[in-house]
């Protein structure tokens, strides 16, 4: 049993091993370092650089979460402490089925809806010109695909809070609002980053949605109008090069390192996040 | 005794299974699957049904996801053909792509119906350099840079984001390749229609059978096909017109008088010389009987040289 433990980190370990592997063709041409700060991406002339996709990964998730985050927990929040009994058995399935929804799905959506609210609607308000097709519209979509992941996670962290802290706090005088904020929150914020951190897990891996609205452009995104190319749709788009130009498979396997590399040093600052949490709560 | 006996028999019954077969036409049966370019898809679902047809026992499966995945997946031997709408690399070659050229189609250029200049557009047409400022130097970002009028509304480029045949057609035309193709990346060649469509000032491009509705044979309702001002006088002559419905243009293309590039060969593709017999049969029904179904579908048939030529090709010892 504790063999079986180790199995899923010697797994992630063995997928790393292997990515990087397989490119070292082209680490052989050029150091890691470079080809990772590079912006330049020309494939046929040898020009591999990674930052575009990397910038680009990390806009579209940061927007995702600076919109889902906010709003998943004043939902979990509305659901669990204020919300009547009936809305919250109504609204819980509805968010699984949000949940289970493929992403191409939410891909097509966006194509119809978000990029030309964000084209025709939101850019003008800010009097920049855009097609629409932006790192904007991929956080928007990626936000939507990750609320229901924070809510329902957030809604089993508030329900596991024993009640009588909550009658505690009221004896004592404070309000609802007061008790969710000093109480509540605080005794699951352990919980609430871990819900965070599963959220983040899918915002960097989704592929199909965010490729359909995010513009696809290789260029490093300056403003949340500007067309980006994060990493997974970088893959998925150029999986069909790979034959067909020297180099290119060796540097999408890095491109899928990279990735990987990065989503591990999140899941590991989320962990050192939770300790200190957990500390100080002891 | 006896196991002498029973082996007797276990070979006189093989016998009498085997021999009678080989006087007989052979009944093929099995799968074939193909993957790769949009721009042979609907021509590859028709070859596939019947095929289908004459050989009820094979089943033929298609997908789409571009010609870079169809060469990825031939290679990889993941598929038996792979569609390829686009000429092979030499790289390609060296990894053991083995082409056979099956039919011919375009790439043409596309912008919105809803383009408020539409009818000066096509009036006028845009020459090969008009394109290549939009899409290679982006030094002409209005399309009052590209008609040479006063009009400042931005020019929508869009491109291909997926390795595909289309884009790399249509770089090839401007004397580049896709990945020099500027503007937002849209994923497949419905996609790239749909966000023209959608763009009053949208410019695109598309393979003719995603431009032209498959049943009606004209232009898919909301876009419009781009004139290409062929001998660069700024205007379109009767001689550039022909734009009007699939029929027109096909015929175009057959006839020469729509330049290749962007019009092309579209290839099947194998892992090195076909040895399955049931590849080499479907290939060779493909370049034969296949053929009769080609202008229906809205492609243009090869010249029977070519046909030949690829015929040779795939039954050469």
């Amino acid at each position: 049993m504790l063999v079986l433990t180790w199995v899923p980190a010697f797994l992630v370990l063995l997928i790393l091993v292997g990515l990087f592997l397989r490119s070292r063709p082209i680490l052989a041409e050029k150091p890691f370092f470079s080809l990772l700060m590079s912006s330049s991406w020309s494939p046929l002339r040898g020009d591999f650089g990674l930052l575009p996709f990397l910038m680009g990964t990390l806009w579209v998730t940061f927007i995702a979460l600076a919109l889902a985050v906010p709003v998943s927990l004043l939902t979990a929040v509305y659901l669990s402490e204020y919300a009547p009994r009936f809305a919250r058995e109504f609204t819980k399935p509805i968010i699984d089925l949000l949940a289970g929804l493929p992403s191409v799905i939410y891909g097509v959506w966006g194509v119809l809806l978000v990029v030309p609210l964000v084209g025709r609607v939101i850019a003008p308000v800010f009097g920049v010109q855009s097609s629409g097709y932006s790192v904007l519209a991929g956080g928007i979509v990626l936000a939507i695909m990750i609320f229901p992941t924070i809510i329902s996670v957030s809604l089993e962290v508030f329900s596991s809070i024993p009640d009588q802290m909550r009658e505690a706090s009221l004896s004592l005088g404070a309000t609802k609002w007061e008790t969710v904020r000093y109480v509540v929150l605080k005794k699951g914020l352990q919980g609430i980053i871990a819900a965070v951190v599963l959220g983040l897990s899918r915002a960097f891996g989704e592929t199909m949605a965010v490729l359909m609205v995010v513009g696809n452009i290789a260029r490093v995104p300056r403003s949340v109008f500007d067309a980006g190319y994060p990493l997974p749709a970088l893959i998925a788009n150029n999986y069909g090069e790979m034959m067909s130009v020297p180099f290119y498979d060796a540097a999408l396997m890095l491109a899928a390192a990279v990735l990987l590399l990065v989503v591990l040093i999140f899941n590991v600052l989320a962990r050192l996040i939770l300790v200190r949490v957990n500390r100080r709560a002891a | 005794m006896k196991k002498n006996m029973s082996i007797l028999g276990i070979l006189a019954i093989a016998a009498l299974i085997v021999f009678p077969l080989h006087g007989q036409k052979k009944e093929w049966k099995g799968g074939l699957t193909l993957s790769g370019a949009w721009a042979l898809y609907p021509m590859a679902i028709k070859w596939g049904e019947e095929f289908s047809k004459v050989h009820p026992k094979v089943r033929v499966d298609v997908q789409a996801g571009g010609a870079g995945k169809g060469i990825v997946d031939a290679l990889a031997g993941a598929v038996d053909f792979g569609m390829v709408s686009r000429g092979i690399h030499p790289i390609e070659v060296e990894r053991g792509a083995f082409a056979i050229a099956v039919c011919k189609d375009a790439v043409v250029p596309t912008l919105s119906a809803k383009n408020p200049l539409l009818s000066r557009v096509q009036q006028t047409g845009l020459k090969k350099e008009a394109f290549i400022a939009v899409w290679i130097t982006e030094t002409a970002k209005t399309w009052g840079d590209i008609l040479g009028i006063p009009d400042d509304k931005p020019i929508h480029v869009y491109t291909r984001s997926d390795a595909c045949g289309a884009a790399e057609t249509w770089a090839e035309f401007l004397g580049r390749r896709q990945e020099d193709l500027k503007g937002v990346g849209v994923y497949g060649d419905p996609g790239l229609a749909e966000a023209v469509r959608r763009d009053p000032l949208g410019l695109g491009f598309n393979n003719i059978n995603y431009a032209y509705d498959a049943k009606s044979k004209k232009p898919v309702p909301g876009i419009a096909i781009l004139p290409i001002d062929l001998d660069g006088n700024g205007k379109i002559d009767d001689a550039e017109s022909f734009y009007q419905d699939r029929e027109a243009v096909t015929a175009a293309i057959a006839r020469g008088a729509y330049p290749s590039p962007p019009a092309r060969d579209l290839y099947l593709v194998t892992k090195g010389r076909p040895q399955d017999p049931l590849v080499v049969e479907f290939l060779r029904w493909v370049l034969s009987e296949g053929q009769k179904f080609v202008p229906e579908t809205g492609y243009i048939a090869l010249p029977p040289e070519k046909l030949e030529e690829g015929l040779k090709k795939i039954e050469s010892r």
